[in-house]
Order: structure tokens, then C-alpha cells, then sequence
């Protein structure tokens, strides 16, 4: 009984919501704390399913490839790529930019990680769980935009204020050759090799990061709670009984072509024709959600891995996923326990960085279990 | 004063392209590259009539072209028909890509008219030895490297070409030598970007490399205005086969000497960059500038990562090929009518 009221509760916040603001319901399905996707039945205009590329994106790839070189010519070029990014300095060379405190309202930069799988772990007491296992692939920070000029940006949102600067974000190093003069122009600043991904975090200001910083696993902590951000796994053109978990109709008994149908669209009268927002086929999957308040279990320093709570990380195995530190006021470090500030750097660790680092909850295999006095 | 000058200067171009002016410019009115390129045009247009004309019967020779998609026989016109008029009779493609024929073996351009039966071949850049259409490439570089001097600089600057050596694509950059009238004067990056789509729009243009066998003494009125190749005409006359001709290529208003054969037609430039001016001393010559460049065709792409920051870059050492000097003319014969 509390769960159905709970649930006619949300629907009617986000009607509220949506009528106060303006803003479809649509918007609001899934944002916020609701985790269940709250049904909406509104007159007004649905949002659009697809977005075009945001304005800033530049053209990546080339409209023309080069031909094959021959066996020595390829290797002679390969080896003047790695001595390039190798001796590269930053152009923009200055000092490293001082270490700010970490506040209550601090956000860090986050990270970009592949989704490797998914690996059982136990804790102290036994009990077995599951974790994903999250690799943090040759991050480094490409550009820092401070509050007052990210404002004049196109990516900007007026709600966000002059609270918030962004960060951009690549992972994995890639030949130049794979991309555009324009893309790989968008690297000079940071001195490092073009990347396969990019991405944005905002940042509060004590947590502005210089580009070229290097990011690794060691960013968290193991114990830290992590909000994780990926697109969902892509189904396609999907019918109702899949995309919306309807219940069809029967195999047999007399049902005639209507196993898997959405039976009826509404009621009558008052209530009479379709109302937006009615579950229909349509497109199911590749879209971005997050997940919050997830666990870091376990770190692996050799492989920059993080063994993050639970098995439903969205999307495929390699796929791409945005790791930062939690939105979740409880879950939060406390300020005299806080996690490296903008990042991780070699100071942080003076007695050497270990291979791995635990939680203080999980059974670790390679220590002892079980001790006793002979 | 200046407008007598200036309509000296068009009564002048008037009269050399209704009829040859047989004399040098200097007497009147300053000489400047784009008037000395003008009287060079009709010159070489003229001669180019005359020596059509001379072909007054049309007789016809066997082609035996052995290659893609086919091989075949070919009925084409002797002295009028070129390997180019006959890849038209077989493929678009072979027409396109082919940057020089062999004709018996021997190096010919693709629009340089056949004399006899013969046989013909085609040589592109990804044959399976493409050192002569690479040789071609460089010399036409060379050639266009010319053609990028004297048309880029202001009317005030006066550039005479003396030169360029052999190509050597192992060097890695192709280079004139030349007079530019200038002291001590280097381009910066923005300048050089200029020089460089100067001769990159050639592409656009897909002039042909048109080759003529011209007399010493035409030559020699052709390049009146240029000290350097006065003195070199009597010397690459001496050492043809007829003791008193040289060859000369046009490349839409632009003529130049030139032994070896070029490329088809500029449309076969993918990529054409000048990198570097050099100051050398010849013995013969006095001080020139070498201005160097680097190409590459447009049938063998490049990701610009590889040509900018490898090719490009080792364009811009000084590149060690011989410097200009002055051959002793053998004895001249006496000249063709």
C-alpha cells in the first residue's frame, strides 16, 4: 500500500512540476531522484526524440583518406608520431597552478572509463556481490574554461549561474592520421595526443585543473561513492511488450494476431483519443542515464581500474562511461576527509602507490581469513 | 608622362599579339615579368602555328598499344596525333591518370605529336616502377616553381629564372634557382601559404604541358629579357641532336626551356607547397636565390599530419643538387630556316 502511494505521490510532483515550470513532463521522467520512469499525460508539446550534434562539435573525421604507405615508410612515420607527443611541451608552458582547498560544494573533475565487465566480489561478513569493473583509459584534461567565459559559451545553461567552470576531458590516445586537421588542432593547448573521446564536467572553481593533467584511477578512492553516466544499451525499433514490459495476449485461447500488441490506446468520452506520452513502439535504448551513489570497492593501479557497485552499469561491454564524484549530499567525503584535490599527484602518495587498494568491508582473498593461536 | 607610358606599354602588347615583336622591351618602357611573359605567349603561339602548318598532308600511322583494358591497334595521324589522342580511343581512366607514354621505350609526352608507327605504353604513379613519372612530377614541379616566381611578385620586382638541376625526388624537394631582385628577403608563413596556392591553383586550371622544338634563334628572342638563359641557349642548342635546336614547354601563358618530358597536365597536382629560399653562390652567375618546394600527385593522397610535419619540413634544408653554372657551347651549325 505505501508503494502504490508513493508512486501516485511522484506523478502527481511531476505534474506539479511540469505545470509550475513550463517544461514537458517528458523532461522530466528522468531526471532527478525518481528512479522508476514516471508516466506523464500532458496536452502539451512532447520534446523531440533526437538532437542534432551540439554547434560546437568540429568535423572529426576526414572526408578523404590517404593512401596505405609502404612497410618502412609506415614504421619511419609511426616512430616520428610517438616522438612527437613524446617531447611535446604544452604550449601554453607556466607553472602548475596551485592546489585549492575542497569545500562542502565542491565538484571535481570527473573521468572517462570503458566498461570492462562484471566480476563478483564478498565483503567481510560473506555476503556476495557484484561489481562492475570500469577502466580509466589515458585521460588527460584538454581544456579548462573558467565560470565567467564558460557563460558566454554556447554549452552553457542559464540556470548553472557563474557557479560552475567546465572541463573537458579526452580518453584514449589515437594516431593523428585518424582524424581531422581541426580535431586534432583541438589538442595544441594540452600538448597531448589527439583522443577518441571527449567529454565536459563542470567544475567549481577551487577545482580548476590544468590542461595536460594527467587522470588515473587513483582520482578516487576506494570507499568513495561515484554518480556513473553511459548510454544505454541501443535495441532499436523496439515493440511495447519489450520497450515498455506490456503484458500482450495470450498464445492461444482464440487470440487472433494480437499476441504481442498494445490492446487498447484509452478510454472514451471525457477521456476520448490519444493522450501524449502513451506507451507505443518506438526506438528503445541509446540514450544516457545515470546511476547514483555507486560504491568504489576496489582499485587497480596497474590498469587504472575501478570495481564500482552493482552489475547494471548502462550499455555494452567497451563502451563508454563518464565517472564523477557523487551528487548524493549523504554520500558525500566530509572535508577533513576529502579526495585529492583538483586530482591525484605523486605528493599525494609519498610512502609509493600500491597495487591495489580495498575497502575496509571487503573480503580481499589474498590475506588470511581465518586466524588462531597454535 | 606615365599615361604616354602606359599606352606604349598596350600598343606594344597590341602589336605583339597581332605580330611578333622581334625585339627586346628594355629600350622603352620598364620590363616587368608580366609584359615579358606576353611577348614569350605570342612567340611561342606563332611558332606553334608555323610548325603546324608545315604539316600539310595527313598520313596515317599504326599505333600498337599494349596495357589496360586491352591491348590494340591504333589508325592515328602522323605529326598531329599524340599518346593522348590515343588514350582517348581506349579509356577515361587511362586517359586521366597517365601522366607520360613510352613510345618504342623512349620517355614521350603525353602531347607531343607521334611521327611513326610505333609502339605505345603508359606510364601513372603506382606503376610498379613509376621512376619515370616520378622524374616527370619533379621536372613539372620545377617548371610550375617557375611559373610561381614570376607571376607572384609585385610589377616593381623583376624576376629572372635561371634554372633548375636534374630531379632528384630522394632529396626531397624540387628547386629553381633564380634572380628575384630582392636584398636579402625571406617570406614569412603567410607569405609562403600564398606562393604555395599560387601554384596550387594550377590544379584548377589543368593546363597542359605543351612541348615545342624551337630553332636557337627563336629561343633566343624569346628569352631576350633574361640574362640567364641567353647565355644558356647557345650551349643546350650545341648539344641537341641537331646541333641548333632547344626545347621549350608552355603551361597555359608560361614558357619555359626544359629538356626532359613533363606530366600531362597540371590537373595531375594533388598537393604543391614552396618551403624555402636559399641564397647560393654560382661562379657563372653571381649570387642567386634557390627556392625550394615540395609535391606530391593527386593520385597518392596524404593525411596532412605525415605531408606537414615530415615531407614538408625536410623540404626546408637546403637542398644539395649542383649549382647553376654556365656549359661551354660546342661549335654552333648552321640553323634550320
Amino acid at each position: 500500500m505505501a508503494t502504490v502511494s508513493a508512486v501516485t505521490l511522484r506523478n502527481a510532483l511531476c505534474q506539479l512540476q511540469c505545470r509550475l515550470t513550463g517544461v514537458p513532463q517528458h523532461a522530466f521522467g528522468y531526471v532527478g531522484l525518481v528512479s522508476n520512469y514516471c508516466q506523464v499525460r500532458t496536452k502539451k508539446q512532447t520534446k523531440a526524440q533526437y538532437k542534432l550534434e551540439p554547434d560546437w562539435f568540429v568535423n572529426r573525421k576526414n572526408r578523404r583518406q590517404g593512401k596505405a604507405l609502404t612497410g618502412d615508410n609506415e614504421d619511419f612515420v609511426q616512430e616520428v608520431i610517438g616522438d612527437t607527443y613524446r617531447n611535446q611541451d604544452s604550449m601554453l608552458k607556466e607553472d602548475p597552478w596551485p592546489r585549492q582547498e575542497y569545500h562542502r560544494n565542491t565538484r571535481r573533475t570527473g573521468v572517462v572509463a570503458i566498461k570492462l565487465g562484471v566480476v563478483p566480489q564478498w565483503t567481510k561478513e560473506g555476503h556476495k556481490f557484484f561489481t562492475t569493473l570500469l577502466q580509466v583509459i589515458d585521460n588527460h584534461v584538454i581544456r579548462y574554461t573558467p565560470p565567467e567565459e564558460f557563460e558566454k559559451t554556447s554549452g552553457w545553461k542559464p540556470w548553472w549561474g557563474q557557479r560552475f567552470g567546465s572541463v573537458v576531458v579526452g580518453a584514449m590516445s589515437s594516431d593523428p592520421r585518424n582524424f581531422s586537421k581541426a580535431y586534432n588542432n583541438l589538442f595544441t593547448e594540452a600538448g597531448v595526443p589527439p583522443k577518441k573521446k571527449l567529454t565536459r564536467f563542470l567544475v567549481t572553481p577551487d577545482a580548476a585543473i590544468q590542461p595536460g593533467t594527467p587522470l588515473t584511477a587513483m582520482h578516487f578512492r576506494a570507499g568513495d561513492h561515484v554518480d556513473v553516466q553511459a548510454k544505454t544499451i541501443d535495441y532499436g525499433f523496439q515493440g511495447v511488450v519489450k520497450r515498455w514490459g506490456m503484458k500482450g495476449m495470450p498464445a492461444s485461447h482464440g487470440v487472433t494476431k494480437a499476441h504481442r500488441k498494445m490492446g487498447s490506446t484509452g478510454g472514451g468520452g471525457d477521456k476520448s483519443g490519444i493522450w501524449k506520452g502513451k506507451k507505443m513502439p518506438g526506438h528503445m535504448g541509446d540514450k544516457w542515464r545515470i546511476l547514483k551513489g555507486l560504491k568504489i570497492w576496489r582499485i587497480n593501479t596497474k590498469y587504472n581500474v575501478l570495481y564500482v557497485q552493482g552489475p547494471n552499469i548502462p550499455g555494452n561491454t567497451h563502451g563508454v562511461v563518464r565517472i564523477y564524484d557523487t551528487i548524493l549530499r549523504y554520500k558525500r567525503p566530509a572535508p577533513d576527509n576529502h579526495p585529492p584535490m583538483p586530482t591525484w599527484a605523486e605528493e599525494d602518495s609519498q610512502q609509493g602507490v600500491e597495487l591495489e587498494y580495498f575497502d575496509e568491508n571487503l573480503h580481499v582473498m589474498s590475506e588470511a581469513s581465518v586466524s588462531y593461536s597454535q | 608622362m606615365a599615361t604616354s607610358c602606359r599606352s606604349l606599354a598596350l600598343l606594344r602588347i597590341f602589336l605583339a599579339k597581332s605580330k611578333p615583336a622581334a625585339r627586346c622591351i628594355h629600350t622603352e618602357s620598364k620590363v616587368t615579368n608580366s609584359l615579358v611573359r606576353e611577348k614569350r605567349n605570342a612567340l611561342f603561339e606563332s611558332e606553334k602555328q608555323r610548325q603546324l602548318s608545315l604539316v600539310s598532308r595527313i598520313e596515317k600511322i599504326e599505333v600498337q598499344y599494349k596495357g589496360q583494358p586491352e591491348d590494340c591497334t591504333l589508325v592515328m595521324n602522323k605529326n598531329l596525333s599524340t599518346p593522348f589522342n590515343c588514350a582517348m580511343h581506349i579509356e577515361e581512366v587511362v586517359m586521366s591518370r597517365s601522366v607520360l607514354a613510352l613510345v618504342n621505350g623512349e620517355p614521350w609526352d603525353m602531347h607531343r605529336p607521334l611521327k611513326e608507327s610505333c609502339q605505345l605504353h603508359f606510364m601513372h604513379f603506382e606503376d610498379e616502377n613509376p621512376t619515370l613519372a616520378n622524374e616527370a612530377f619533379w621536372r613539372s614541379c620545377s617548371f610550375m616553381l617557375g611559373y610561381v616566381l614570376e607571376t607572384a611578385f609585385k610589377e616593381q620586382h623583376y624576376v629572372q629564372l635561371c634554372s633548375f638541376p636534374v630531379p632528384n625526388v630522394r632529396s626531397g624537394s624540387f628547386v629553381y634557382d633564380a634572380d628575384l631582385g630582392l636584398e636579402d628577403w625571406r617570406p614569412n608563413s603567410i607569405e609562403l601559404n600564398t606562393l604555395s596556392r599560387t601554384g596550387f591553383k594550377l590544379f584548377f586550371k589543368e593546363y597542359r604541358f605543351e612541348r615545342l622544338k624551337v630553332d636557337a634563334s627563336v629561343a633566343l628572342n624569346m628569352f631576350a629579357d633574361n640574362r640567364f638563359k641567353t647565355t644558356q641557349i647557345p650551349s643546350i642548342a650545341s648539344r641537341s641532336e641537331s646541333g641548333s635546336t632547344v626545347t621549350v614547354y608552355r603551361m597555359g601563358d608560361h614558357v619555359d626551356i626544359t629538356g626532359g618530358p613533363l606530366i600531362s597536365n597540371t590537373g595531375q597536382l594533388g598537393r604543391f607547397n614552396v618551403t624555402a629560399f636559399h641564397d647560393i653562390e654560382s661562379s657563372s652567375y653571381g649570387p642567386l636565390t634557390r627556392v625550394q618546394g615540395t609535391a606530391l600527385p593527386v593520385q597518392l593522397p596524404m593525411h596532412y599530419w605525415s605531408y606537414e610535419n615530415i615531407i614538408a619540413k625536410r623540404a626546408q634544408k637546403l637542398n644539395t643538387a649542383p649549382v647553376p653554372e654556365l656549359k661551354q657551347a660546342q661549335p654552333l651549325q648552321s640553323s634550320a630556316s
